[in-house]
């Protein structure tokens, strides 16, 4: 009796004291599926989102860039390909024995065998020791099996023509852009789209390839372009230029070679240049630059013939009109005057101003297009041509980088307008690139289209749809068909009665030779001009019935004796046109 | 007490009698180790990488420790239930050794000697000490109860005290695994209020106990760190809360359904002892809120079915075993699934059945098969109170009496 006392004392017998454990136990898991509920249903969101941003990476998958072709002869031939190189380096954590690892690793990739002691000694997690290696090398490398030190693949451009059109080209840096050139104008069709992988990865950054919250988006690669470049040309025009520079002791040069009736470039070349391949070695960033796009410079006198297109073109003369010529005109506090070989004051043709280069005869012309003096209708008018029919002071739109749009002085806005503008009737106060002017002349002796001048022929993309470049005409009725050939005709005289002097041995009636020199004043950084240095410049052409190829070249400021343009550039225009009738199915007169 | 006896000698013999065990126990037992060994198979692949071992490494580690497990369920499954009574005082020692043992020769991991290396195997002392712990505790109160003396500060609470002083020192503080220290207080707490101790009695001790956890906690910095991460979680899930954050974060992201048994991600080295402490998280976060009804529910069939033993048995030795079990089983589950879910602070203690780690399932398989071995002694009906109380006459109550009515009880009442 005495424990059913002691039963009703704890008021809880046995048998409940297991149900109120096991009710303990039934109420825990109760509260447990709660609580997972809420985490797994009601708050599914918001963990899911937590685990991704936690577990989802994004990767780039990178798109091949598109290869650069150019015609050879009637073939075409691949002139920037993609080549797989390696990328060397070590963490520096690894290494434990850094002139162990480096004697190694040298007598692999060769250089400096304390350089790359020291850079496995950095204090660094990452530590470059060469760009660039070989497939070959990496296999000799991999072979060592060295701790702490790898490599990594990576795509770089590969020029098999080597050098050649380099500037013309660009080239691609180490984080995959464009430079210069081609390569930066055509960045975004050539880089071609990369890949994105968007994975769920382990805790390192792996992703893990069976989940169904991966996303990827295949890479599309770049487009393949032909240029309209001719290699053979190209070869040939930059040895050219390259002589030619070295004859006239010359430190630099441009010429091109344009087709005058398409605006299609079919040769560019500058000298000095540079090896694309090994971009990274050079050291003045100008050398970067295609000059024959993007260095404007005063032209000299090869504005000439413009001037008299477009007094001709006005009506305000014909090629045979005469004048008296003063040797020199006083407008405002400056003179303009004539080289000494030109022989003074006395009658003179249009096409006496171009054979005897006269300053005059342009200033002259350019009074004509006011009405028999220089003033703000002739400004005006001279203005309208240089800028709305040959296009001067803005960019031609051909693919390349860093186009310069050269400058054209306001006609009714500074000051000795008048001098200003009688200076850019042959070629001084303005500047124009040799291309701009190529552009220009083309137009003038095509019978007056102004054609888009373009480097790229046909644009293939990566599912074989390929665009080829359509002839773009920017500005028709630059001259009338008729000034055209009256253009043509002066700019044969000029060459017919200078052909020596330009460094042709002998005349080819059998085809149409026409040009211009110029020989431009440098002027001075500060202001001014320099008293005895001029760039060299020829523009010319050479067809048959009808101008085939224009030529443009530049000598900058040659030490040979002389005229610069006669004796530094036209020579390298001279051997240019000898090149094509022998190599380039240059179609003679039919007459 | 010998009236009882000589009054029902039929009885008696009937008593002894044994039975069809309970299978469906078994049945639950081996679904649930089923459910671990896919759940650690499906997450190998992604562990063996982190650790650089082979693929299968942690599958075939687990297949061996169920190998291991199943030889722990025949043995104390054929074991009749008195034998443990009468080797309890080795096993006291050897628990009591292993303790000293694991201090001096254990392996060092994060300021605690938990394992013993024995050959390949390593040994976790704290499994041991729970099912040493359960032995002797239910030997223990079975004669304190049949002689009255439960309610006696000297010879009954006094022994627990110093039981408990012991755990606090071995377990919690040597081993610093405080995860094994609440199962085991929980284990005793469960054991002595089943038998009857008043619950005066039993929230005094708790009170001491309460007072010792906090000097326990405030002494270790990690352990503060534990708390202060469990009082809030996403205060710092980059350093000491991260494991219970990506915890968090793999049940929250399993959501309803799963991501499925392969398509787990928590496992890549995100979610810190994945394979084991962890595993609750990554099973929620492969089979969803429907997988974790399904494990759950499975845990507590099984705690149902222990309890449902419980009540068909009259033997007081016995039914303490099964409490203390069910205690084990119970609070470990429950102080491992908290922590995943951010209801507890992170212990560091397994998911029995589930888990990867042989000691925990070797011991837990063995625990099974004390529980399968008394359910052949089980009777039709649950027994009563009288009779619970009356073997207290018994002389031996590892005989296995069945006692069937409640009248028998009355009329061996003294």
């Amino acid at each position: 009796m005495n424990r059913q006392i002691e039963v009703a004392k704890n008021h809880l017998k046995p048998s409940t004291r297991i149900g109120i454990m096991y009710a303990i136990i039934v109420l825990v898991v109760i509260i447990f599926g709660i609580r997972l509920f809420y985490l797994q249903v009601i708050k599914y969101d918001y963990y899911k989102k937590t685990a991704l941003t936690g577990q989802l990476r994004e990767y780039q998958i990178p798109a091949k860039r598109g290869i650069i072709e150019a015609f050879d002869n009637n073939g075409v031939v691949p002139i920037v390909l993609n080549e797989k190189k390696y990328t060397l380096f070590a963490d520096p954590k690894f290494i434990t024995e850094p002139e162990v690892v480096a004697a190694k690793v040298q007598g692999i990739i060769g250089g400096d065998n304390s350089k790359i002691v020291e850079k496995l000694k950095a204090d660094t997690r990452y530590s470059i020791l060469a760009k660039k290696l070989s497939t070959e090398q990496k296999n000799s490398l991999d072979k060592l099996d060295l701790k702490g030190v790898g490599t990594r693949e990576e795509s770089v451009r590969t020029y098999p023509q080597g050098d050649l059109a380099a500037q013309l080209l660009g080239f691609v840096d180490d984080e995959g852009n464009g430079k210069y050139g081609l390569e930066q104008y055509l960045n975004g069709k050539l880089s071609g789209e990369p890949g994105q992988l968007k994975a769920i990865t382990d805790v390192k950054g792996v992703p893990l390839v069976a989940n169904k919250d991966n996303v990827i988006s295949q890479p599309k690669d770049g487009d393949r372009v032909l240029l309209t470049i001719d290699l053979s040309m190209q070869k040939q025009l930059e040895d050219i230029l390259k002589k030619g520079l070295d004859r006239a002791s010359s430190k630099s040069g441009s010429a091109l070679i344009i087709d005058p009736n398409t605006g299609a470039i079919k040769a560019m070349a500058n000298y000095p240049s540079y090896n694309p391949a090994e971009f990274y070695k050079v050291e003045d960033g100008n050398l970067f630059n295609n000059a024959a796009v993007s260095s404007p410079l005063e032209v000299g006198s090869i504005m000439k013939p413009l001037t008299a297109a477009a007094a001709i073109n006005q009506g305000v003369v014909t090629p045979n009109t005469t004048y008296y010529d003063p040797s020199f005109y006083k407008i405002g506090d400056a003179t303009v005057s004539n080289i000494e070989e030109d022989g003074g004051a006395g009658t003179r043709s249009v096409k006496d101003i171009l054979e005897l280069s006269l300053n005059t005869g342009a200033t002259w012309l350019l009074m004509q297009m006011g009405g028999g003096s220089i003033n703000q209708k002739g400004r005006e008018v001279w203005h309208d041509y240089m800028v709305n029919h040959y296009r001067f002071g803005r960019q031609t739109g051909v693919e390349q980088g860093y186009e310069a749009a050269g400058s054209i002085p306001d006609p009714n806005e500074g000051f000795g307008l008048d001098i200003v503008y009688a200076n850019t009737a042959f070629g001084q106060g303005m500047t124009a690139t040799p291309l701009q002017m190529g552009a220009a002349l083309s137009a003038v002796i095509n019978g007056g289209n102004y054609y888009q001048p373009h480097l790229v022929d046909k644009v293939t993309s990566n599912d074989g749809k390929s665009s080829t470049t359509e002839s773009k005409v920017l500005k028709s009725g630059v001259v009338s068909p008729g000034v055209s050939n009256q253009m043509i005709d002066l700019m044969e005289g000029v060459v017919n009665k200078n052909y020596y002097i330009y460094g042709m041995s002998q005349l080819r009636p059998e085809y149409s030779i026409g040009g211009k020199t110029g020989t431009a004043e440098i002027a001075k950084p500060g202001g001014g001009y320099y008293e005895d240095r001029y760039n060299g410049t020829f523009m010319g052409f050479i067809g048959g019935d009808k101008p085939q190829y224009v030529i443009v070249t530049r000598a900058n400021d040659p030490g040979i004796g002389g005229y610069a343009g006669s004796r530094a550039a036209a020579p390298i225009f001279s051997d240019t046109v000898e090149m094509l009738i022998n190599n380039f199915n240059v179609i003679p007169r039919s007459r | 007490m010998q009236s009882g006896a000589t009054r029902r000698p039929l009885v008696a013999s009937k008593m002894n009698r044994r039975h069809k065990p309970d299978y469906i126990l078994v049945l639950l037992t081996v679904i649930l180790l089923a459910i671990g060994l896919v759940t650690v198979y499906a997450i190998s692949p992604g562990l063996s990488a982190q650790k650089g071992v082979g693929e299968n490494y942690y599958v075939i580690k687990q297949l061996i420790a169920v190998a291991l497990g199943v030889g722990a369920f025949v043995i104390t499954s054929n074991i009749p239930v008195s034998t443990w009574r009468k080797i309890e005082k080795p096993l006291i020692y050897t628990a009591i050794g292993s303790s000293v043992i694991v201090r001096l020769f254990g392996e060092q991991v994060n300021g605690a000697y938990r394992w013993i290396q024995v050959g390949g195997l390593s040994f976790q002392v704290a499994e041991l000490i729970k099912f040493v712990l359960i032995i002797w505790l239910a030997g223990f109160l079975t004669t304190r109860f049949k002689n009255n003396q439960l309610e006696d500060t000297n010879v009954t609470l006094k022994p627990i005290m110093i039981a408990l002083a012991l755990i606090a020192f071995f377990v919690a503080f040597l081993q610093s695994d405080l995860g094994s220290t609440g199962v085991m207080v929980m284990i005793m707490a469960s054991m002595v209020f089943v038998i009857g101790m008043p619950v005066k009695k039993l929230l005094m001790i708790a009170g001491l106990i309460g007072i010792g956890t906090i000097l326990l906690i405030s002494t270790s910095s990690y352990r503060r760190d534990r708390l202060t991460t469990f009082l809030n979680p996403t205060r710092d899930c980059q350093n000491t809360g991260y494991q219970a954050c990506q915890a968090l974060i793999a049940v929250g992201s399993g959501g309803l359904t799963g991501l499925g048994l392969g398509q787990g991600v928590q496992a890549y080295g995100y979610l810190p002892e994945a394979a084991n402490d962890s595993i609750f998280a990554i099973y929620a976060e492969k089979f969803g809120f429907i997988g974790i009804c399904v494990l759950l529910g499975l845990l507590l069939a099984l705690f149902a079915r222990i309890k449902n033993i419980i009540n068909r048995t009259a033997d007081t030795y016995s039914r303490l075993l099964l409490v203390g079990i069910l205690a084990w089983l119970s609070t470990q589950s429950f102080i491992n699934i908290g922590a995943m879910i951010g209801l507890l602070p992170l212990k560091g203690i397994t998911l029995p059945f589930i888990s990867y780690g042989g000691t925990s399932l070797v011991f837990i398989t063995g625990a099974i098969g004390l529980v399968f071995q008394i359910s052949r002694y089980t009777s039709y009906s649950p027994v009563t109170e009288e009779l619970i109380n009356g073997s207290k006459n018994e002389e031996d109550t590892t005989s296995r009496r069945r006692f069937r009515r409640a009248y028998n009880s009355s009329t061996s009442g003294r």
